[in-house]
This record gives C-alpha cells, sequence and structure tokens, in this order.
C-alpha cells in the first residue's frame, strides 16, 4: 500500500467506521466511548506519590480509587487501545514523525504553550460537563441524551466564537 | 441473547479489559485515518474550510444511534437501559458552560481530549502537550468542583437521564427510532451544506487540512442514511408493526390491583375481557366490559400510555391478545383473573392479631373494604385492633420532606 501522509478515509466512510466502533462498546460492553476520564486517573496517580494524604482527602479524587488503583479501570484501558490504534494507524500512513503541528505564522515554543493552554482549559470544561467530545457529544449524542446536544452545541459555538481570535495560530 | 454482556463488567472483568483495548484500538484507528491526529484539520472546522469533525463526528452519531435502534427493535438490546448505563444524566448548566470552554480550549489547543491521545501516538509533541494540559485540568477542576464555593453550579440543572424522546414526549416505544430518523435528516442536510461551504471557500484552504469532498462513498453513506430514515418512518407509519407479535405481559397480584384501585384509580385502566352479561352482573369497580373480540375497537395501540392497562380475562389470560399487544404504555395480565379476585376479595379477611405490623394492619384495611365494596355490604369494616406501639421513631416537622 502506498503511505501518503496527506490522505485519509473518506470522511463519511470514517465516521460510520467510528459509529460501528461505538454500536460495538454499546452492544458488548453498555459503555460508549471516552478519553477525558482517564486523564484525570493519571493525574491521581501521579498526585498518589507526591500527596497520597490529599487524594484520600479530596472526595472526587478519592473516587478513582473505589475499583483498587486508579489506572485499574476500563477507560484506562481504553485510552491504551486508542494509543495502540492510533500508532498503527498513524505508521501504516506514513504520519508517524516527531513532529509539532501549526500553521506558518507561529513559533514552536507559542504553539506548545497555546496546546498547554488549551488542554488545561478543556480538562476543566470536560470535567464540568461530565465527559469530553468523545464520551458526551459522540456517545450521549448517539445515545440522544438532551445534556449531550447541549454540550455538543456549545462546543460549536464556542470554538466558532473564538477562531477569530486564534487565526494567526493556523493560518 | 441480550447485549451488552454484564459479565464482562463483572466476574469476566479481565476479558472485559481486553475488549476496551480492542475497542480502544478500532477508536483510535479510525480517528486517526479520518485526520483527527492533525491539528490543522481539526482547527480548520471553525474556519469552514474543512468541516471533516462535522461529517465524522455526525455519521458515526446517526450510525450507532440508528444501530441502536435497530438492535432494540429486533430485541437484541434495550435502547434506555443502555443509554441509562453509557451515557451521562443531564446537568444543563455546567454541561452548557463546560461545552462553550471545551470549544474554545478545542480551538486552542486544535484537539480535543479524545484527538489529542492519538495526535501523541502518533508522535506529535503538540499533542503531547494538550495530553498533559488536559491531566493537570482535570485534577484542578476535581479539586474544586465539591467545595462550597463551585459545588452549587457543579450540580445545577440536574435533570437526571433526560433523552430527547422524552423532551419531546414521544411514547418509550418508539421515541427513540423517531428521534433517530429526524437526526439522520437533519445531518444529511448538514453534510450537504457543509460540501457547499468548503467549496465555496476552497480558495481559503490550508494545504495541511485539505476538505475531502463526499465523493462516491459519500453519496453512498447519504443514501444509506436517507434509505434509514425513510425505512424507520414507514415501519413507524404501520398501526400494529413488528412490535405487536408476541408480547408478554407481565402479571398483576390481586392485593396490587385492589391497592392500585383504591389509591390511584386515575393511574390504572382494568379491562375485563369476560362475557357483558357476567361482567355486567360483577366486576371489579371501575373496571370496563369489553369483551374479548371487542378489544380491537378500543385501539389501544393509538391509546395513551400514561394509565396502565390491566387485562381481566375469567381465569388466567394464556397469550396477550394481538389488539392489546400494540399498547405502548405498560400492560399487565390480573393473576388468576376474575376467579381468582372474586376468592380474594368476597371473602372477608381475617382481623389481624394485636401487635400485628402496620403492613397487615394496613393489608386488612384494604382488603376489607375491598370485601364491602364487593359484597354490597354498607357498614364500615370494624377497626382493627390498635397496633403495638409505634416502631420506630416518628419523623418531626410538617412540609415537603414531613
Amino acid at each position: 500500500m502506498e503511505r501518503n501522509p496527506n490522505r485519509f478515509w473518506n470522511p463519511y466512510l470514517a465516521g460510520v467506521a467510528l459509529g460501528l466502533v461505538m454500536l460495538t462498546a454499546f452492544l458488548v460492553m453498555g459503555k460508549g466511548l471516552g478519553a477525558s476520564n482517564t486523564s484525570l486517573r493519571i493525574g491521581v496517580t501521579a498526585l498518589d506519590v507526591v500527596a497520597p494524604g490529599h487524594v484520600a482527602a479530596t472526595p472526587p479524587l478519592a473516587k478513582t480509587h473505589s475499583d483498587g488503583h486508579p489506572l485499574d479501570n476500563w477507560l484506562v484501558f481504553e485510552v491504551f487501545g486508542v494509543l495502540l490504534g492510533g500508532f498503527v494507524a498513524a505508521y501504516t500512513s506514513g504520519r508517524l514523525k516527531r513532529e509539532i503541528l501549526k500553521g506558518p505564522k507561529i513559533g514552536n515554543g507559542a504553539r506548545i504553550a497555546l496546546a498547554l493552554g488549551g488542554g488545561v482549559l478543556m480538562g476543566a470544561a470536560a470535567r464540568m460537563s461530565r465527559g469530553c467530545t468523545s464520551g458526551q457529544a459522540l456517545t450521549g449524542g448517539a445515545l440522544q441524551s438532551v445534556g449531550a446536544w447541549a454540550f455538543m452545541l456549545s462546543v460549536f459555538a464556542g470554538g466558532y466564537a473564538l477562531a477569530w481570535f486564534v487565526r494567526r495560530e493556523w493560518r | 441473547m441480550t447485549f451488552p454482556f454484564e459479565s464482562l463488567m463483572a466476574e469476566h472483568r479481565e476479558l472485559g479489559l481486553v475488549v476496551e483495548t480492542l475497542i480502544g484500538f478500532g477508536f483510535g484507528f479510525t480517528l486517526e485515518r479520518a485526520g483527527f491526529g492533525r491539528a490543522q484539520k481539526l482547527a480548520a472546522q471553525f474556519y469552514g474550510t474543512d468541516m471533516t469533525v462535522l461529517k465524522v463526528m455526525f455519521s458515526a452519531i446517526v450510525t450507532g444511534m440508528i444501530g441502536l435502534v435497530v438492535a432494540s427493535g429486533l430485541g437484541l438490546a434495550d435502547f434506555k437501559a443502555v443509554a441509562d448505563s453509557a451515557a451521562s444524566s443531564t446537568y444543563l448548566w455546567p454541561m452548557i458552560v463546560g461545552g462553550f470552554a471545551l470549544g474554545i480550549g478545542f480551538i486552542v489547543s486544535g484537539y480535543c481530549p479524545g484527538t489529542s491521545w492519538v495526535a501523541t501516538a502518533s508522535g506529535k509533541l503538540d499533542g503531547l502537550a494538550t495530553v498533559v494540559g488536559v491531566v493537570v485540568g482535570q485534577v484542578v477542576y476535581a479539586e474544586l468542583e465539591w467545595r462550597p464555593l463551585l459545588k452549587g453550579f457543579h450540580e445545577s440543572g440536574d435533570l437526571g437521564n433526560l433523552y430527547l424522546w422524552e423532551l419531546l414526549h414521544l411514547p418509550p416505544r418508539i421515541g427513540p427510532a423517531v428521534v433517530a430518523v429526524a437526526v439522520a435528516a437533519m445531518a444529511v442536510a448538514a453534510f450537504l451544506g457543509a460540501e457547499k461551504l468548503e467549496k465555496a471557500l476552497a480558495a481559503r484552504a490550508d494545504p495541511a487540512a485539505q476538505a475531502s469532498p463526499a465523493g462516491r462513498p459519500g453519496r453512498v453513506v447519504f443514501a444509506g442514511f436517507a434509505t434509514a430514515a425513510i425505512l424507520g418512518a414507514v415501519l413507524l407509519a404501520l398501526p400494529t408493526g413488528s412490535q405487536a407479535r408476541g408480547r408478554e405481559a407481565p402479571s398483576i397480584s390481586q392485593m396490587e390491583l385492589a391497592r392500585r384501585v383504591l389509591d390511584e384509580p386515575w393511574k390504572v385502566r382494568v379491562i375485563d375481557l369476560r362475557d357483558m352479561k357476567e361482567c355486567a352482573a360483577k366486576r371489579i369497580p371501575g373496571s370496563e366490559c369489553v369483551p374479548a373480540e371487542k378489544l380491537g375497537s378500543l385501539r389501544l395501540a393509538d391509546a395513551s400510555p400514561s394509565r396502565d392497562v390491566v387485562l381481566v380475562a375469567a381465569e388466567g389470560l394464556g397469550a396477550v391478545p394481538a389488539s392489546a399487544a400494540g399498547f405502548p404504555g405498560r400492560l399487565y395480565v390480573l393473576a388468576g383473573g376474575f376467579k381468582g379476585w372474586e376468592a380474594f376479595a368476597l371473602t372477608a379477611p381475617a382481623a389481624p392479631a394485636a401487635g400485628a405490623s402496620p403492613e397487615a394492619i394496613e393489608e386488612y384495611r384494604l382488603r376489607a373494604g375491598l370485601n364491602s365494596a364487593m359484597t354490597g355490604m354498607k357498614a364500615a369494616p370494624p377497626p382493627p385492633p390498635p397496633a403495638a406501639a409505634p416502631s420506630g421513631p416518628r419523623k418531626g416537622g410538617g412540609g415537603c420532606g414531613g
């Protein structure tokens, strides 16, 4: 197979494939897809090394211990699978490469800082809305949850509202 | 066979975790191949030049939704049960605010939390920075969410597990299918709009994020969604479609029915299927006399599901009549039929002994009242003997919590 980093799947077929993966999760596991809760679990694992007493005294953090180790959870294994799947797909498509993705008018340092800052904001936001674009918009959206649809419309609103201000990062 | 396999979360947990890893593999692989490991392609969604995010997301949502509706229609799964297990309950205000903030984080970082993992796996350092940021953000918000300052907001707009079909007051039997059809139609309209927009802005497109037009495969997907929508609409339009066949109704005990008839008669509709003559002579208070062969004239399939229907036959009822199977609400069969009811209601209950439990006394009162109503005895039933000392402390105060 020819490796062309600029060739992607047809977006509609990719969407159907993604939908079938999600449907498998619904039918086999009775669960959807998710990502952000794994990040909390990684954070708690790190905090456990530095300040275990503090974790135990903070209910939302302590809750990740309810099944034992915070990383012993189905969402963590799912994200592990995402890493594997992403790696294999990137390798076989010729997109596996250490680089920083950005528009032509912005420096590497600024781009990394913005990626980090945007990540912090998203992490907090995903916790606030009980899930991110995977767990809330995709999964909840397919399951017709009212909150998920309100969340999804809000995500697009937020993105479009700020796009003009950060155009130099991308264009 | 009914999905999901609950044992994968319990005794076969290890196998369940392997399955989760495989599901994650599929998730990550598809996201990468869709182009979601590349920040410019994700960001381009918000400049209108490459609407891949919208196309992939809505195709996935429609596919998953229709798939689950079909699986539920075939009896393989229960849409609401899966939704209750896999979707979180609705907290309206934090979800709206959180969504807006996540949208801002999305356009600033170029990823969403899920796609940042895919970017990291393909070597993108900005993706890794986003992953680190999400970890920090999650922990910081979790630190604050339960503290008095934020707790009120974090738990505001709590609507429980609320679904679109409930918001639209659709009956639960067809609601998910109706909404799925509507979402599929909306998605196809959005896709056509996205294709137009991409064409109009083609000159301004980022070379790293070229739009991928629908092409032949895309048109096949459109056609698939449209077919599913039309098929769904046709199936729903049929008065008693496949759902009517082979329905099993749970039985309701005489005691339970008596309680409901006396306590909340507005919530239950009792239909007596015996001969008109027999029914006219003696029947359960408040019941309708509708001989079995005339049941079709009630058009139960179109009746309001707000009142539960209880079917009463002469004796026990074997199968649910086809004319009742289409009823959208809850359907019960009276255990033992009218014969059992007579034995239950026409024999005067024995008065409970002194010191009997409050439940036993309550049951006695109910049965005595029922007995007097059925036998035509007008006098009030004799008062039950005084109960022993009330068990447990009484809750104080009045008001709503009293």
